[in-house]
């Protein structure tokens, strides 16, 4: 028995030396990478390694990773990089949210790293970050702008999310959305925009909070429809840096047509998505 | 006394115009001082030698206000010549620093003064126009800041945290040497690039059939680049953090805005961002009406100011550069944190490429737009090969969707095209101005790496003269298989992109394939301008016209008109040398060959170990004849000798060729009038008659790509000589074949090429 364990032993350490022995001026170190399951650690070594020049082996219970590395030849930076852009944060690198999304579903590890992000992701906290900041620095004008901006980007980030016919997505910016809606402060509003404000203000949040109740893309274009409508009322007194443009599909709403408002003059239609991505036409420029 | 009332009134302002305009007018000069000097350089792995000036790569950012007078002194500390481009600038054409063209040559050891006011403003670059230095490290960023009182000042824009950023490239391989490997259809570049479209691959993703339409219409694989780069660089690094601006640190909500240039010498750029849209803010050094995209591309010496935001904190945002074949990229962090990462663009489907390819060619070389009345690259037939765009695998789209390669139809992205730029000014030329239009056909060959325009180049036209006033239109029509970013010097074009009165200002149009452009611009400033492709080595083929003012006066710079012509001129006129030989346990194989724009002189040779086997040498020297080159008249020398078997009574047996003609293989000295056509599939036909009367017919086929690596040839001839043989490609001048020979017989050998 004895003697069988120390015959493993040595070949553990034999092998662990002959596959260390590949990679000259070699440098170990270990760091965190997040993942879940067996399919990760797959991933997440085949992304890392690099022939006689960087070898990962990854630990699904405890995330660390032990790279061993040439340090002639890369750098830690390099192979996180590269497990990055397969999917897998680290504390240094964030994966591209597109490859993090195809992830196999029991890959799909919380993004711890993410949650530093998430801060911000929710774009109305940082605009009251970036409101305030400049409240010091800007004139009442530009206040102004950025008061309504976040009610702005909001919406375009549900007509994005409509046009990929992504409900899951339109349902959290809808959600982003009204609370957007909530956090204007009437009185910093010109009286322009104080008047049509008043006028829509409760439609706004009421067809945003039906847009964030459901996942079900169909229902929520419903919605949409006066959404729009109501928020082109807004945007034409509303000052912004950037044009935009206001759009017509004449098949949407059962032939009877309908607008939207988008930040790209080519048409990329949020009522039919994939369907028919390029119906419609622009029917007026807002500066 | 009314009267003088009023000429008080009316000269007052006159008076404060004329004070205020001096004070205005008071010129700055600003002066740089730039050494240029040899320097050695390890971007990717090995030292070679590149070009510095004051120590740097890239150039130092030059940096004027409008209103300045610009001085630049350029020490030459090499041992070449020089000279510094300022590109997009208008100035006096003799500071516009074209070699034998606006200026001599700056000596080695001497220095330059280039003198201008700067009468703009804008994001410009500038560069070597001197040979291949540009390739080399000789480019920079050339920033050129509005007034503060302009009236054109944009808040929110102008006035944001900047970053001049000059893309580039790197190669570890000479310049001159990717130059001769380019004009010699060496397929080495290919191979780094996994973009050979061999056989084996066809058949391995299905489009066998596709391969064989594609050499049967005589096209070689087509990439959308033709070098292959170590490495790209943005400011001279291939990953870099922007972290603050003038010391002011970014953080989250910040807008940042860059000002790119392509300093690449043949690479187009994809920019993407991580963090969200892109809004492009000017183009070309001309402000364009802020238009929000997802990506652009940027051509060869292109300009785009963009602004982008960061949009979390304790994040760093990877905004990356990505070369249009998508093989390589550089990056830069922008904020401070974790970085997030933009996903690589997805590698390229080339089969679907060739597949589109097939059906543009037509039998006679021309392209095919098919009624589709391409323009302004709102169409991009490359999309076929975007998985981004048409998805992973065959793209769905219908053979008559008349958006079947509009990019912002297909997906939900948006890519930037020149009908979305709009000036913020109206850019109308002087109404009443007589107008003269000019059109060309931009043409090339792929396989013999031939450019121009109209088929000729530099070298074969005259300058185009144009008059002082008039507005000059140009309509241009690619009918090559490349994509070309066409340079007009010392002037901004209008470019007719249905914008009417708000056309864009541009000195660069990138027209595809098959796209017509039309640009306008007034003739404003005497001199002679050159108007190239400004792909460097398309340049240096002779890609370009220049356009010359009537009635001029002489240039001082240029003291003897005709010696400064036939330098420029010798440019494409440069014939490029290949050399290459088969070690064979046989024999040895091999050729050797200078080629220029239109002329071939090659000998090829095979040289036994014995008598039998024999020695012999064939030397062409032929005339490529039409836009394709598949026609080659030649006249001929032959030499050989091979002492042919006896039988047993002593007799020589003659070899009869196929017409019943006897053959003096043994040490014979031959004179040959002869045609070379190339035919469907590449197989070359050559017809020869020599001064005895015999007749020789040959078929051959080299350098047929079976995989990756592995190249095949045959040859067969009506002297009743064959050859086949494979080759194995171990490196860029190696490689290791086997071949049989009817003369040889079979033999193994090494490949040397150069």
């Amino acid at each position: 028995m004895k003697s069988i364990k120390i015959l493993m032993a040595i070949t553990v350490l034999l092998s662990f030396t002959a596959c260390n022995a590949q990679i000259k001026n070699a440098k170990t170190e270990s760091v965190k990478i997040f993942g879940n399951c067996g399919m990760c650690k797959t991933t997440i070594e085949k992304a890392g390694n690099k022939k006689k020049v960087a070898k990962v082996d990854w630990n699904k219970d405890t995330k660390m990773a032990i790279i061993t590395y040439d340090a002639k030849r890369t750098t830690q930076d390099e192979i996180l990089k590269r497990i990055a852009l397969s999917g897998y944060d680290s504390e240094k690198f964030l994966a591209p949210n597109d490859v993090y999304a195809k992830l196999p579903d029991c890959c799909q590890y919380e993004r711890k790293a993410q949650t530093v992000a998430k801060v911000e992701t929710p774009k109305t906290e940082v605009k009251e970050d970036h409101s305030t900041h400049n409240h010091s620095a800007m004139t009442e004008t530009r206040q102004d702008v950025s008061q309504l901006k976040a009610v702005f980007d909001n919406y375009f980030a549900v007509k994005d999310a409509l046009v990929k016919t992504d409900g899951n997505t339109s349902s959290t910016k809808a959600k982003e959305l009204l609370t957007a809606i909530n956090a204007v402060k009437m009185d910093k509003l010109t009286t322009e925009e104080h008047t049509v404000w008043m006028k829509v203000m409760k439609d706004l949040a009421f067809d945003a909070e039906h847009i964030a109740d459901t996942k079900d893309a169909s229902h929520q274009r419903d919605h949409f429809m006066p959404l729009s409508e109501n928020m082109y009322a807004l945007i034409k007194v509303s000052k912004t840096e950037t044009p935009t443009y206001y759009q017509f599909c004449p098949m949407a709403n059962d032939g009877k047509g309908a607008n939207w408002l988008s930040k790209e003059n080519a048409v990329k239609n949020p009522y039919y998505g994939s369907q028919m991505l390029t119906c419609g036409k622009v029917v007026e420029t807002i500066k | 006394m009314d009267n003088q009332k009023n000429i008080y009134k009316k000269l007052l302002p006159i008076a404060i115009l004329l004070l205020t305009t001096t004070n205005t007018f008071a010129q700055k000069v600003v002066r740089y001082d730039l050494y240029v000097k040899d320097t050695l350089v390890n971007f990717a792995g090995k030292e070679k030698r590149a070009i510095a000036v004051n120590g740097q790569i890239p150039m130092p950012t030059l940096t004027f206000t409008e209103g300045d007078t610009a001085e630049i002194h350029v020490h030459n500390l090499l041992k070449e010549e020089t000279s510094l481009h300022w590109h997009g600038l208008f100035l006096p054409n003799k500071e516009d620093g074209v070699p034998n063209l606006t200026q001599m040559p700056i000596k080695p050891n001497t220095t330059h003064i280039y003198k201008f006011p700067i009468i703009q403003n804008g994001t410009h670059w500038y560069h070597s126009h001197s040979g291949l230095q540009e390739q080399i490290g000789m480019y920079g960023n050339f920033v050129m800041l509005k007034k503060a009182d302009d009236k054109t000042f944009r808040n929110g824009i102008d006035d944001l945290p900047t970053l001049p950023i000059v893309l580039s490239e790197w190669t570890n391989v000479k310049p001159e040497n990717i130059h001769r490997m380019l004009h010699n259809a060496n397929d080495y570049p290919a191979l780094k690039k996994n973009s050979v479209q061999s056989y084996g691959e066809a058949i391995k993703a299905g489009h066998f059939k596709t391969k064989l339409k594609n050499e049967w219409k005589r096209m070689l694989a087509m990439d959308v680049s033709d070098v292959y780069y170590e490495k790209i660089l943005m400011n001279g690094k291939p990953s870099s953090d922007l972290k603050s601006i003038d010391g002011k640190e970014l953080k989250a909500g910040d807008k940042v805005r860059l000002r790119i240039s392509n300093g690449g010498a043949s690479s187009y750029f994809w920019l993407t961002y991580a963090g969200g849209k892109i809004t492009v803010v000017a183009n070309d050094g001309n402000d364009v009406e802020p238009v929000e995209v997802d990506r652009l591309i940027i051509a060869v010496s292109e300009t785009y100011d963009i602004v982008v935001t960061i949009p979390a904190e304790n994040t760093a945002f990877e905004f990356l550069a990505t070369t249009e074949d998508r093989t390589n990229s550089a990056s830069m962090y922008i904020g401070n944190g974790i970085k997030q990462l933009q996903s690589p663009q997805p590698r390229l489907k080339y089969f679907e490429g060739m597949k589109m390819m097939n059906d543009m060619m037509k039998m006679n070389g021309d392209l095919d737009d098919m009624g589709m009345n391409m323009s302004l690259n709102q169409m991009d037939m490359n999309v076929v090969m975007y998985p981004e765009i048409t998805g992973d695998s065959k793209p769905k789209q219908s053979e008559n969707d008349p958006n079947r390669y509009n990019a912002n139809a297909l997906a939900d992205i948006v890519t930037l095209n020149y009908a979305m730029l709009k000036s913020p000014n109206n850019t109308s030329l002087p109404q009443n101005a007589p107008v003269k239009e000019l059109k060309f056909e931009l043409t090339g060959n792929m396989n013999r790496y031939v450019w121009s325009l109209d088929n000729k180049v530099v070298s074969e036209t005259d300058k185009i003269l144009i008059k002082k006033g008039e507005n000059v239109r140009i309509v241009l029509y690619n009918g090559s298989m490349m994509r070309h970013p066409m340079h007009l010097h010392g002037h901004d074009f209008r470019l007719l992109n249905g914008q009417g009165e708000n056309a864009p200002l541009k000195n660069i149009v990138d027209i595809m394939p098959m796209e017509t452009d039309t640009l306008e611009f007034n003739a404003n400033v005497e001199g002679d301008w050159f108007f190239h492709c400004h792909i460097l080595y398309h340049m240096m083929s002779g890609m370009g016209r220049v356009f010359s003012y009537e009635n001029q006066a002489p240039n001082p710079l240029i003291p003897n008109p005709k010696l400064a012509q036939r330098k420029l001129f010798a440019d494409d006129r440069a014939f490029h040398f290949m050399a290459e030989n088969d070690f064979a346990t046989n024999g040895n194989d091999g050729m050797a060959m200078v080629q220029g724009t239109r002329w071939s002189i090659g000998t090829e040779w095979r040289l036994g170990y014995n008598d039998h086997h024999g020695y012999e040498t064939e030397t062409h020297i032929g005339r490529y004849i039409g836009k394709m080159q598949w026609l080659m008249p030649f006249i001929g020398f032959d030499w050989r000798y091979r002492k042919l078997e006896t039988d047993a009574m002593g007799n020589v047996h003659g070899e009869k060729n196929l017409f019943g003609q006897t053959n003096t293989k043994d040490n014979r000295r031959q004179f040959s009038l002869g045609v070379a056509y190339t035919l469907p599939m590449l197989v070359v036909l050559q017809t020869e008659i020599y001064h005895d009367g015999n007749l020789r017919v040959q078929l051959m086929r080299e350098d047929i790509p079976i995989s990756k690596r592995v190249r095949a040839s045959f040859m067969v001839n009506t002297d009743k000589e064959y050859m086949a043989g494979l080759r194995y490609i171990v490196n860029k001048n190696i490689g290791l074949t086997t071949h049989y020979d009817s003369d040889m017989g079979l033999g193994f050998g090494v490949f040397l090429n150069y």
